[in-house]
């Protein structure tokens, strides 16, 4: 089963609004690939373009490596998990199920095997003569998984599926998710706005903003490695140094950044000495350690101190600098209590360059709730 | 209720709203209903013989209705051609309901609503007058066909029933409208979109997730429309003919042309036990009650 999604091109426009510019994309057969986005970056808009609700302005859409650019929507190799799962509410668990079945023209007892079959898959077995009102948020999400594939989509579209469920389930649900995608082989495309949905399940993510794709990567890579500023603020927490380049000697570059001292990070930019460039310090990459270690380069006043559990997180104002956030685990966290860490005393900090990531270019991307400026709080 | 309500808006306030709705149904709906059942099982007497040892409890009048078989032809025909009018009504304004509900932006459904509601602020009578000239022998919609060369002599369209079950839909359009609007318009779109995508074609999405979400809009649809066809008086006399009469008419001639309120209270009684058997019926066939209805 030929499972291949291939955007060339496609583009949507709303009158004189511009949903998604002119994009193309190759998804694997079998992949596990996510849009990960802020609301309104178009990514709702690319999956109903791969489902069929909606036509491209401009491009092709081919599944399988068959063009389905005009192809209507009942007659796609596609199915989809609405956000809301729109399970048919007058129907029974089985009526739902197989309602695909059914349309297809298949006997009464195949519909029942295959429906059957399905509720083992999603661990439901035996409540097919349920109505659907009686289920319970993750059961009604199973079904909804169960009546999808049971006209045995070459390709699964996933729309926010899971944000209607609690934290535990969410999380359940993530596992169980790619437990099925796995067995059953089936290219599943999945929409969130939720990074930790998108890194812990998928193979590959295209993360979005304003229509556009911004970098696609594997999660480790693109939590390592962001292309651009979008996406080193967006997925994960990132402390920004805007600042120029004073040297640059392999991959390693050299920037002043307003600090006493230059700071460095690795790029794969072309960057040369005085242009602009920003480097990115993740909030876990601080080594913050007590006032009188010298061998830490940077010191700071501690602002704030918020327990998280398995870290504390640090607010601190850098000296002659901007604040940043620091993620401290909870092991060194424990000398907190000897005041090292107490709000108001200073520390020293330090960062390992070769973690640290500098992109060309000093100008702010487009500002999500996870991304703290730095530059702003300075 | 009577402890919501006086919690609500204090004892003599609750006793007024009790007091009111009481002289309404008493006095307005009980009473003029029970003079004509009453009306209906006693003869026709001048009114000096009133009270006197002619006046007894009779079915005379019932069975005149039943042993005259041409007022019993048209009691059938118009129970038939009102199922019709409901049926046509219904095929008409589903469509129309949809495409107001789903498919429509609001500014195109306002600006439907509005053009649809236009021609009601007219009278009724003038309404169905402006169908007679249209359909006149004469009219407009003769010349036009005739123009267009489907006809080549004008077709008499006020002669039989084609000119009551035009104008009939036309009349009670909007009640038929509304309710599938109201009901089809609470359908989660996403149903819609699902059943797209598992791969049914409009024909099935249609008959498998909006028609069964939309009963109970479409049962009151149905009832109201019935309702108002089978209790027609102006266009079947206007738009009709001699041979096309409806049963509101016999019950006019027996009250205001034969005089005999009696025997019209009778036919009157009919044809309201007609319409509650025929919404009996609906919402037993539609498995709705009289609170989906209310709705």
């Amino acid at each position: 089963m030929d499972g291949r999604v291939s955007l060339r091109q496609v583009a949507m426009r709303f009158g004189d609004f511009t949903a998604i510019q002119p994009t193309s994309l190759e998804i694997e057969s079998g992949e596990f690939f996510s849009f990960l986005g802020p609301s309104g970056c178009g990514k709702t808009t690319l999956l109903n373009m791969i489902s069929g609700f909606l036509t491209p302005s401009e491009g092709s859409v081919t599944i399988g490596g068959t063009d389905m650019t005009r192809v209507p929507v009942n007659r796609r190799p596609t199915a989809m998990i609405f956000q809301n799962l729109a399970l048919f509410p007058l129907m029974s668990v089985y009526q739902n199920i197989e309602f695909g079945l059914e349309v297809r023209g298949i006997d009464r007892q195949a519909r029942r095997r295959r429906a059957d079959e399905l509720l083992e898959l999603v661990a439901l077995a035996g409540s097919g003569d349920k109505p659907v009102a009686d289920l319970s948020g993750g059961q009604k999400q199973r079904i909804a998984i169960a009546r999808a594939l049971a006209v045995e989509p070459r390709v699964l579209l996933l729309d926010e599926p899971l944000s209607a469920l609690d934290l535990k389930l969410r999380q359940h649900m993530r596992t169980e998710l790619k437990a099925i995608q796995r067995k059953t082989g089936i290219t599943f495309i999945y929409i969130t706005h939720d990074q930790g949905e998108a890194l812990t399940m998928s193979d590959r993510v295209a993360v979005m903003s304003e229509g556009r794709i911004r970098q696609v990567a594997d999660p480790m890579t693109l939590y390592r490695q962001p292309k651009t500023d979008f996406v080193a603020n967006f997925v994960g927490e990132n402390n920004r140094f805007p600042g120029r380049v004073v040297s640059r000697e392999a991959g390693m570059v050299t920037l002043d950044v307003g600090l006493p001292a230059p700071l460095a990070g690795h790029s794969t930019d072309p960057l040369e000495p005085g242009d602009e460039a920003t480097l990115y310090v993740r909030p876990e990459q601080w080594r913050v350690g007590p006032a009188d270690d010298r061998r830490l380069p940077l010191s700071g006043v501690i602002r704030t101190e918020h327990f998280e559990g398995a870290w504390l997180t640090l607010e601190i104002a850098l000296e002659h600098g901007p604040t940043i956030r620091a993620h401290v685990p909870h092991a060194a966290a424990g000398k907190s209590l000897e005041g090292q860490f107490a709000v108001g005393s200073v520390c020293r900090l330090d960062y390992s360059p070769n973690q640290a990531v500098v992109l060309a270019g000093a100008e702010a991307g487009q500002p999500s709730e996870e991304a703290i400026d730095v530059a702003a709080t300075a | 209720m009577w402890q919501q309500l006086r919690n609500r808006f204090g004892v003599p306030l609750t006793m007024a709203i009790v007091a009111l709705l009481g002289i309404w149904l008493i006095v307005m709906v009980l009473l003029p209903q029970w003079q004509m059942i009453d009306y209906s099982f006693h003869p026709s007497l001048l009114p000096a013989e009133r009270g006197g040892e002619k006046d007894v409890w009779s079915l005379t009048n019932y069975a005149t209705f039943f042993n005259n078989d041409i007022h019993l032809a048209i009691f059938f025909k118009t129970i038939w051609s009102s199922v019709l009018v409901t049926l046509l009504t219904l095929i008409v304004s589903y469509p129309l309901a949809y495409y107001l509900a789903k498919v429509a932006t609001p500014g195109q459904a306002a600006l439907c609503l509005l053009l649809l509601i236009i021609p009601f602020w007219i009278n009724e009578i003038l309404r169905t007058f402006a169908w007679y000239i249209i359909f006149a022998f004469r009219g407009p919609l003769n010349e036009l066909l005739f123009a267009l060369g489907l006809i080549d002599r004008p077709i008499r369209f006020l002669n039989g029933d084609i000119g009551v079950l035009v104008g009939m839909v036309y009349a009670y359009i909007l009640f038929m409208v509304f309710p599938l609007y109201n009901a089809i318009e609470s359908l989660d779109s996403n149903q819609i979109r699902a059943a797209r995508d598992l791969g049914a074609g409009w024909g099935r999405t249609h008959r498998r997730i909006v028609i069964p979400h939309a009963k109970p809009g479409i049962a009151t649809g149905c009832i109201m429309t019935f309702m108002l066809a089978a209790g027609s008086y102006a266009v079947p006399a206007l738009l009709g003919s001699p041979g096309s009469r409806w049963f509101t008419q016999i019950i006019y001639n027996w009250f205001f042309e034969g005089g005999d309120w009696n025997q019209g209270a009778a036919y009157a009684f009919l044809l309201l036990v007609l319409c509650i058997v025929f919404v009996t019926v609906i919402m037993r066939i539609f498995k709705v009650g009289l609170g989906d209805i209310a709705k």
